[in-house]
């Protein structure tokens, strides 16, 4: 599912990832942890193609990203979920557009991409809030509608960088169940988070970067 | 045109706002003025300085007493010339009636001040050698030809229309820019939509296409805004300039020059577009 083969990136000559290397299956729940700066970001930008390596291969859902042409780059965001800590909602579009507004890419009929906002907001528990726009809505909500947004598009692979970064304890742990639910059904999963306590409550392969570096690639929290 | 596509063209053209009404309105008047000017330049092609158009040469005579004579040898030389003599008289009273402000005033001058004229209307194609011919009689002081005449008003009237396409092409290129800065305003104002579109997937055509297509429309609608202005124009001045009808296929060029121009434009804004992801 992920490949990552001695991997090293590096913004102006400061290295962000130093020869990482990672497998993760089909079908598992990852999370990618380390402090401020450890890399967990570049991680996730480099295996949604935001970024390519300096060095090293890397290879999602059996396609090698750095042979990616731009075009194929769009194809391939669309077989994937992402999920970001500031949600990046279209502010200026309701609830229900910034789902169909994902659907219309694919060229998808109207009737079509209403009802499955509708039903991709429903399993979110968003199906009364459709007309409200992103700043009408509390984080967990917004959170809940990036989710739904990465959802409808049934990717194999979801990646949330720092998603509970913005909410409380008992909204991330909502949260956190919610991806589990994604996982049970088959979806791949890589969440990063520097929240220990939220590895602790929802133990999971979890790999460990440090200054770039994988430090540690186990179940659950060093101890 | 996909749904996605066309839904953002609506999006884009009512986001434009203010500031694409100015670029349609900059655009109808640049097409009005060019196909007026246009249109005016045809009429002065095909009616006042147009080549089959009765030439005339006019002598004047150093002795109005030659003028039978002159006439005379004229027929004989280019024969089926209609030749017309002036008086000197007959020259002031025309003259008078030209100004008649100071028609009592050219009326009390002596009719020796005045010139005996010769007047020949020939074909366009003989007018040189009949003013040739006439410039080297004696009795002859001056030629005119109707030609020579047309020649500097195409001169002069040649310079104005450069200089009035001149304008209206700079106007042109400002439209453009104003299309421009109306989508590059929109894209720096959708920046953040741009980068989310292209993580979820959006392909470039779909994330640039609404923007192109804004500028394309706002042009066309500037165009036809143009037509209908020049439509207008071309009823006002048909009293003064008749036959300056617009053709229909000059008309369906302004539009296009339109969209043409708007889709220029956009792509030029375009390149305020963030780079990926």
């Amino acid at each position: 599912m992920i490949l990552l083969e001695d991997v090293t990136k590096s913004y102006r000559s400061r290295p962000a990832l130093r020869g990482v290397s990672a497998y993760v299956e089909r079908g598992e729940f990852v999370f990618l942890t380390g402090p401020s700066g450890a890399g967990k970001s570049t991680y996730l930008r480099l295996l949604y193609r935001a970024d390519l390596a300096d060095s090293g291969h890397i290879e999602v859902n059996g396609r090698d990203l750095a042979r990616l042409r731009r075009r194929e780059v769009a194809e391939f965001r669309r077989t994937l979920g992402i999920v970001f800590q500031d949600f990046k909602l279209l502010r200026r579009r309701t609830v229900a557009e910034n789902i169909t507004f994902a659907l219309s890419l694919l060229n998808v009929s109207e009737k079509e991409q209403q009802r499955r906002a509708y039903l991709a907001l429903k399993q979110m528990g968003l199906q009364n809030r459709t007309t409200a726009l992103p700043d009408e809505l509390s984080g967990g909500e917004q959170q809940r509608v990036a989710i739904a947004r990465a959802l409808v598009l049934q990717p194999d692979l979801v990646l949330a960088d720092e998603p509970t970064g913005n909410l409380d304890p008992e909204r991330s742990t909502e949260l956190m169940e919610l991806f589990r639910a994604i996982n049970y059904q088959g979806t791949t999963v890589v969440v990063a988070t520097h929240d220990r306590t939220l590895i602790e409550a929802h133990p999971a392969r979890t790999l460990t970067l440090e200054r770039g570096q994988l430090v540690r690639d186990g179940w659950g929290l060093s101890p | 045109m996909n749904r996605h596509v066309a839904r953002e063209l609506r999006r884009q053209l009512r986001e434009s706002g203010a500031a694409g009404l100015v670029a349609v309105l900059m655009v109808t008047a640049t097409t009005a003025l060019g196909g007026t000017l246009w249109a005016v330049r045809q009429w002065v092609r095909t009616q006042l300085l147009a080549a089959d158009r009765p030439a005339a040469v006019v002598a004047t005579l150093r002795d109005p007493a030659s003028s039978a004579e002159l006439a005379a040898q004229l027929g004989r030389r280019f024969p089926g010339l209609r030749v017309e003599t002036r008086s000197r008289a007959a020259v002031r009273d025309e003259l008078a009636s030209w100004f008649p402000e100071f028609g009592a005033t050219i009326q009390a001058l002596e009719e020796a001040s005045f010139p005996a004229l010769l007047e020949v209307t020939v074909s366009p194609s003989a007018i040189d050698d009949i003013a040739a011919w006439l410039r080297v009689r004696p009795e002859v002081v001056l030629v005119q030809s109707s030609k020579a005449w047309q020649e500097r008003v195409s001169v002069v009237l040649s310079r104005v229309f450069a200089a009035g396409f001149t304008f209206a092409l700079g106007l042109l290129a400002g439209c453009g820019v104003v299309v421009l800065l109306v989508i590059r305003l929109l894209v720096l104002d959708h920046t953040d939509e741009i980068v989310i579109m292209r993580l979820i997937g959006a392909h470039e055509a779909a994330i640039r296409l609404p923007y192109l297509f804004c500028g394309a429309v706002l042009g066309i609608a500037g165009g036809f805004l143009g037509v209908g202005l020049l439509v207008l124009v071309s009823v006002l001045l048909r009293p003064l300039l008749p036959g300056t009808a617009m053709q229909p296929g000059f008309l369906a060029v302004l539009p296009v020059l339109g969209g043409g121009v708007g889709g220029v434009g956009a792509a030029l804004g375009l390149a305020a577009l963030p780079d990926e992801p």
